[in-house]
């Protein structure tokens, strides 16, 4: 039985925070140049459609955790299995957010401090808010997240002077599959990530507002990430673009006479803080559930030390990290964040109408 | 040992002297102590093993090789 409740409007907020997370340094759609537009677009659409089976999961499931769907539908073996993967994976998810953040703020604002200082630290706040509870998060997140596209706004706004507006043509120059690989890519790289939210669902306090909350927050990203690609791609061309490790970090460096460089750490610290609380809650809850211990809170500290110790150990360097994320991620995120989903979906479909035939034959 | 071997072992005590203090406070089932020592010891030896230069085989290599055992990467 879940008690503790969220608004709609937190779920949104926590819902973009989460899908800004890393995105906001990080360019999913990079591999295909100058169309990365229609990525977004198409990887975009196909994002939504991921996010609502998520929600339509949850709502054929109220109430119900992803471990209890899990066990439910599978039973208790293979659902335990699967369980305990998924705990990996929001595990794995929360170092490389981690590690993005420790490689950005050593590469750009901190560079003399050891990265494992820099993790270190996030990470004490973020267990500190992870053990404050889902509604915290919440609360947090409303207050915080409307910061990031305000950032994004001001540093669009201060570049108008320095735009190309014809750098993303030609349009399609090298053929449609750069396009769809970047486009899997945007899908899995924050869309998918989302399955993490399958352990948050059951604490909206109004149900019936899921899906338009879920659909809103999809909208919204995929309008931000067009915009944010089109002042990027105009201002630094699509050469610049593919050379450059942080793409949003080298644009805001090009305002003139006005250095808001601090805000892309703040929208770093934000997002990027969303997420790895939203998984290492995900990871906790599930473990605990997996073993029967009542207070998830009991197991934050040492995931999140697993966090810390994994994103250190987890990649060589910057170079490995980038390599990884965009030649791995997205194929080793596919069974946990399409497969496995949409196997629920269909068993909790098949569920819901054997039960509506149940209960008109018992009124027939 | 080195320094760092050393910062370690201390970061990590005081870590487990803090939670240890909850649980017992808590008094907390046989089962978050066993998952809580699986967890830290997991974590201690390899931060030693990274401390001391001998960078084990991360998880990220095992599922790229995976991977390119069941030919879903070159």
């Amino acid at each position: 039985m879940v008690k503790t409740q969220i608004s709609k409007i937190q779920l949104f907020m926590l819902l973009l925070g989460f899908l800004f997370g890393s995105t906001v340094i990080m360019t999913p759609t990079v591999g295909a140049k100058n169309d990365g537009w229609l990525a977004i677009l198409v990887g975009g659409a196909a994002g939504i459609l991921l996010m609502g089976v998520y929600s339509a999961i949850a709502l054929l499931n109220p109430s119900k955790t992803l471990v209890d769907i899990l066990m439910e539908r599978l039973g208790k073996v293979a659902g335990n299995i699967l369980a305990v993967l998924y705990i990996w994976y929001f595990i794995h998810l929360a170092s490389l957010v981690f590690r993005d953040f420790g490689e950005f703020i050593c590469t750009v604002t901190f560079p003399e401090t050891p990265m494992i200082v820099v993790i270190g630290l996030f990470a004490v706040v973020l267990l500190y808010a992870v053990n404050s509870g889902i509604e915290v998060l919440g609360r947090l997140s409303e207050l915080l997240v409307p910061i990031i596209p305000i950032v994004i706004f001001i540093i669009g706004l201060s570049l108008i002077s320095v735009h190309d507006f014809t750098a993303f043509l030609p349009i399609l120059e090298n053929g449609i599959t750069p396009v769809l690989k970047a486009a899997l890519s945007f899908l899995t790289f924050p869309f998918g990530e989302t399955v993490a939210f399958l352990m948050v669902f059951p604490h909206l306090n109004k149900k019936e507002k899921l899906k338009k909350v879920v659909f809103l927050s999809a909208g919204i990203i995929i309008l931000a990430g067009t915009v944010i690609f089109f002042r990027d791609i105009s201002v630094l061309g699509s050469d610049l673009m593919a050379r450059a490790t942080f793409i949003p970090h080298l644009t805001s460096l090009l305002i003139p006479g006005l250095n808001v460089e601090p805000l892309v750490d703040i929208n770093l610290l934000i997002g990027g803080g969303i997420k790895i609380s939203v998984c290492i809650y995900a990871a906790s809850k599930a473990l605990c559930q997996i073993v029967g211990i009542d207070d998830y809170r009991t197991m934050t500290g040492a995931i999140t030390t697993f966090c810390v110790v994994l994103s250190i150990w987890v990649h060589e360097s910057t170079l490995d990290l980038f390599s990884w994320s965009e030649k791995v991620w997205p194929y080793y995120s596919i069974p946990f964040q399409i497969v496995i989903p949409l196997l629920l979906l269909l068993l909790s479909l098949r569920r819901s109408k054997s039960s509506n035939k149940k209960e008109k034959s018992l009124k027939g | 040992m080195n320094n760092i071997m050393i910062i370690v072992l201390a970061v990590f005590a005081v870590l487990i002297v803090y939670d240890l203090q909850k649980f017992i406070k808590k008094k907390v089932t046989a089962k978050v102590y066993v998952l809580y020592v699986c967890f830290m010891a997991a974590s201690l030896t390899i931060s030693l093993l990274l401390a001391a230069g001998r960078r084990p085989s991360p998880p990220s290599r095992w599922i790229e090789a995976i991977f390119k055992m069941i030919g879903v990467l070159e």
